[in-house]
């Protein structure tokens, strides 16, 4: 371990500590005693939170799946209509936040709600509401989910289906497979590690979702944790849950990797890749193609879109009552200054893994990204109850002042968290661009007379560039998104479009909420769309 | 005694804390000569060059280059200080950099050497002017492996590595590269270990060859030794370059076996009289001779262009190879009867 300790390794280990140090507070929170809660739950409703998560958690995932990789084959396959358009209008699906969709959904089909007043107009005054079916409950979160996070898998998937080798696709016809059986027997396979990451991420998001389910009312585990600190003011039973919540993500995990075993997936750069050739789909099969993309696409972002468009048009003093332009500067400050801090560490943090090659920083980093399954309301809370601890146990021990007032209700806590939630997302980000350098590049770099900095700066920075704007993208709309974190540690009088639009749905006011939810989504979609030619970009270009 | 350019002292190779390659020593003598490592795959012929370019580190022994010691347990000088240049046998090429400045970016501005190697000239010898635009994954393994060769030997190192540095490259101009590889290497005197598991590749290109068997160095000699005069059974086993017939020792220049006679020949090394060795014979120990009365049936035999090599079977069904020039006037079929030229005499009798 010696021998590998150099700067980059301690710089490292401490971004993974600091990371580490809330995922502690939850786990060592699980042996505390709890309130008589505990008792209460465990005897009726932990069952039923278990259930419901699981539940909505297998029907995300496979809902996702197959929107997303359905998708993705289409368009990186096929020419049909609008598919180039298709390509990058999918992504959009990542300006509505589940809690808007949420938002959207109710709107239009509750009664006397957008549908009906679309039926009154055309048909006249009648009973249409027995008629138009209600998407609220399991349903309503299960979709709401599932369209506003299916594009982690479009994205992914899509990449990956990009890096396959045109020889791949002629050895399948060599073989005598059908385009069908080569896209389950080696398209597919070959894109497994990419379709597992993104369903990886759909579910950590979906285990932490807290906006949507909590509108409709669903009991989750997640509800379950902020209703005990809550309302119940048990913290350590909030942890504990908590704790169960990554059980959960860890043993999915275990098993994806058992199942793979050693078989290797990726592109063996050595040469000879040869691009893909989009086939052209005759008449019928343009058709389905066509429209089986513009519905995701509607469904993803026009049908939210317009919703909230029609809200904001119809009632326009709403508009009129909001700061805009200060939630404005607001929300792109943080998104910025958390997107920065985050590329930075974990791009330092990636590359002291990568040239230290040690077996603990490993775990170490391999733990630290675990933050991205706790729920942000209880990273939140361990934070707060970290700082608390630590302030009482070390600094006022030591005689310094109080560091409470530098994190609670501050910007520094706020992007630390922030940091913490979303390392996750940065890391592995960065190193599955890195997994694309074969380490003899580096090697090289080294006999030719490049320092490892040097080497960083002149070989990995460049070639990383496009997955460096890919993962700021990401984590610049994670956070345009967040909600829960933000509320618990934004300071005083600080609001985002997303916590604005919170607070007046919480207080039924879903009319309210649909002027901070559009611009949420317009400013989403407009980050989206200036950098779309990074997300999907083909490296090979 | 003057001193070794480059030297391995008693080191011993590991990677992973798995010993590779034990207790090594060889050394190259003069600046500019060619060693050639030889060797099965995984064998640990890689964790040696990877070793000697400060890649891996060593518990044991002494690397030195220009009277300097590199690696020995106590000292480890990084990679980037050495001016050790490796030529991977992956493709190593920078993906976001075209192959043109890929290759460039191994000229050293203030190099330490004073070679005038002309980098123009590398790129026409190995025969990559027509992708010096392109990018790492727009060509193939072959010239991507060229590239990174052309990258190493611009760099002007001490000591050139070079890992199987034409195992990719086409056949057809194979060869032309080989000697054109050097020329070069002979020309601008730039010291290199080529690590090969194809011993032809060694003998041209090396001084001399080191035989890496059983995690040691069996031979280290020059190459008409390690052919003519292998010191092991092991070294003759990996050439697979003759085979091994028992027979007994009559004579302080003679031995016979029992399917061919009498065969005469100096010994390179004692053997009383009356003791029972294993004989060594190669393709081109063995004469044709269709008027000999020793004749052994064909079952098999092989086109090498200048060369067929017949394969005969004894009495005791052993199987001997033989070379005969393709232009040589009768050649037998499979099944034939092929004679053999007595008295058998060899230029020199080497025996286990």
């Amino acid at each position: 371990m010696l021998k590998n300790l150099n700067i980059w390794f301690i710089f490292s280990l401490l971004i993974s500590l600091t990371v580490i140090i809330p995922i502690l507070t939850v786990f060592s929170s699980f042996f505390e005693n709890t309130s008589n809660y505990f008792e209460i739950l465990k005897n009726t409703f932990l069952f039923e939170y278990t259930l419901n998560s699981i539940c909505l958690l297998v029907s995300v995932l496979i809902l996702t799946f197959i929107i997303g990789t359905g998708s993705a084959y289409l368009v990186s396959f096929y020419e049909f209509p609008l598919s180039n358009f298709f390509k990058w209008a999918l992504i959009l699906s990542f300006a509505v936040p589940p809690y808007i969709y949420a938002y959207s959904l109710t709107a239009f089909f509750e009664n006397y709600g957008t549908a009906y007043t679309i039926l009154k107009n055309l048909f006249g005054e009648a009973n249409y509401n027995t008629h138009i079916p209600k998407f609220d409950g399991m349903l309503g979160s299960i979709l709401s989910i599932s369209f506003s996070l299916f594009g982690y898998v479009y994205i992914l998937t899509r990449a990956s289906f990009l890096y396959q080798s045109q020889h791949l696709i002629d050895l399948g016809k060599n073989l005598g497979f059908t385009n069908l059986k080569s896209f389950y027997s080696i398209i597919l396979p070959s894109a497994r590690p990419a379709i597992v990451a993104g369903l990886s991420l759909v579910a950590m998001e979906t285990l932490a979702e807290f906006g949507a389910v909590d509108f409709f009312s669903i009991n989750t585990l997640t509800t379950g944790i902020y209703n005990s600190w809550i309302a119940f003011d048990d913290l350590a039973f909030a942890n504990q849950l908590s704790f169960f919540l990554l059980l959960f993500i860890f043993a999915l995990f275990i098993i994806e990797n058992l199942s793979r075993k050693k078989a290797k997936y990726h592109f063996n750069a050595r040469g000879g890749f040869k691009r893909k050739e989009k086939l052209k789909l005759n008449k019928s099969k343009s058709l389905f193609a066509f429209i089986f993309c513009f519905l995701i696409f509607f469904l993803s972002f026009l049908f939210p879109l317009s919703q909230m468009l029609y809200w904001t048009i119809k009632f326009p003093e709403n508009l009129l009552d909001l700061d805009v332009i200060n939630l404005f500067l607001n929300t792109i400050y943080l998104v910025f200054l958390s997107s920065i801090i985050l590329i930075l560490f974990s791009l330092i943090s990636n590359y002291g893994n990568r040239v230290s090659n040690n077996k603990i920083l490993n775990i170490f980093s391999t733990l630290s990204i675990s933050g991205y399954a706790i729920p942000g309301v209880i990273l939140a809370v361990a934070f707060i109850t970290f700082i608390a601890w630590f302030d009482e146990n070390i600094i006022k021990t030591l005689g310094f002042l109080s560091i409470k007032k530098i994190f609670f209700g501050s910007i520094l806590g706020l992007v630390l968290v922030y940091f913490i939630r979303f390392y996750s997302l940065a890391f592995n980000g960065i190193k599955s661009g890195y997994e694309k350098i074969n380490i003899y590049v580096d090697e090289s770099a080294y006999l030719l007379g490049y320092s490892k900095r040097k080497t960083f700066m002149n070989i990995h920075v460049p070639f990383l560039r496009n997955s460096l704007l890919f993962v700021g993208i990401l984590i610049s709309l994670e956070i345009i998104r967040e909600l829960p974190i933000t509320l618990i540690l934004r300071p005083f009088n600080f609001e985002t479009f997303a916590t604005t639009a919170y607070i007046s749905a919480s207080e039924d006011l879903l009319e309210a909420a649909a002027v901070p939810s559009l611009f949420l989504i317009l400013i989403a979609a407009l980050f989206i769309m200036i950098t779309s030619k990074y997300i999907l970009r083909d490296n090979n270009e | 005694m003057s001193k070794n350019f480059f030297e391995i002292k008693n080191v011993t190779f590991s990677i992973g804390g798995k010993n590779k390659v034990n207790d090594v020593n060889i050394f190259i003598k003069n600046e500019g000569d060619i060693i050639c490592i030889l060797g099965p795959s995984g064998i640990g012929k890689t964790t040696m060059l990877r070793t000697i370019a400060g890649l891996e580190r060593i518990n044991k022994g002494e690397i030195i280059l220009k009277d300097k010691v590199l690696s020995s347990d106590k000292i480890h000088i990084e990679p980037e200080k050495r001016n050790i240049a490796l030529s991977f046998q992956e493709n190593s090429l920078f993906p976001h950099y075209s192959v043109d400045k890929n290759i460039h970016l191994g000229v050293k501005k203030n190099s330490p050497t004073n070679k005038n190697i002309d980098s123009k000239e590398i790129i026409k010898i190995l025969n990559i002017e027509d992708i010096l635009d392109k990018y790492p994954h727009q060509i193939s393994a072959g010239e991507a492996q060229r590239a990174s060769l052309a990258r190493s030997l611009i760099s002007q190192p001490d000591l050139l590595l070079l890992d199987e540095p034409l195992s990719n490259v086409d056949q057809s101009f194979k060869e032309d590269i080989q000697v054109a590889l050097k020329q070069m290497l002979n020309k601008n005197k730039i010291t290199t270990i080529v690590v090969t598991h194809d011993s032809y590749e060694a003998f041209y290109l090396g001084n001399k060859c080191a035989l890496i068997l059983d995690n040691e160095v069996k031979q280290f000699d020059d190459p008409y030794n390690v052919y003519h005069f292998p010191n092991s059974v092991e070294v003759v086993n990996f050439l697979n370059r003759g085979i091994l017939l028992p027979a007994k020792v009559t004579g302080g220049n003679s031995l016979e076996n029992d399917d061919l006679g009498i065969i005469r020949g100096k010994f390179i090394k004692h053997y009383p009289t009356g003791s029972s060795v294993q004989l060594l014979l190669q393709p081109e120990d063995l004469e044709h001779d269709d008027d000999s009365n020793l004749k052994l049936e064909v079952v098999d035999r092989k086109f090498r262009g200048t060369n067929f090599i017949y394969t005969l079977k004894t009495p005791s069904n052993r199987l001997i190879p033989v070379a005969v020039h393709s232009h040589h006037w009768e050649q037998h079929e499979v099944n034939e009867k092929f004679g053999i030229k007595r008295p058998i005499e060899l230029e020199h009798i080497v025996c286990f």
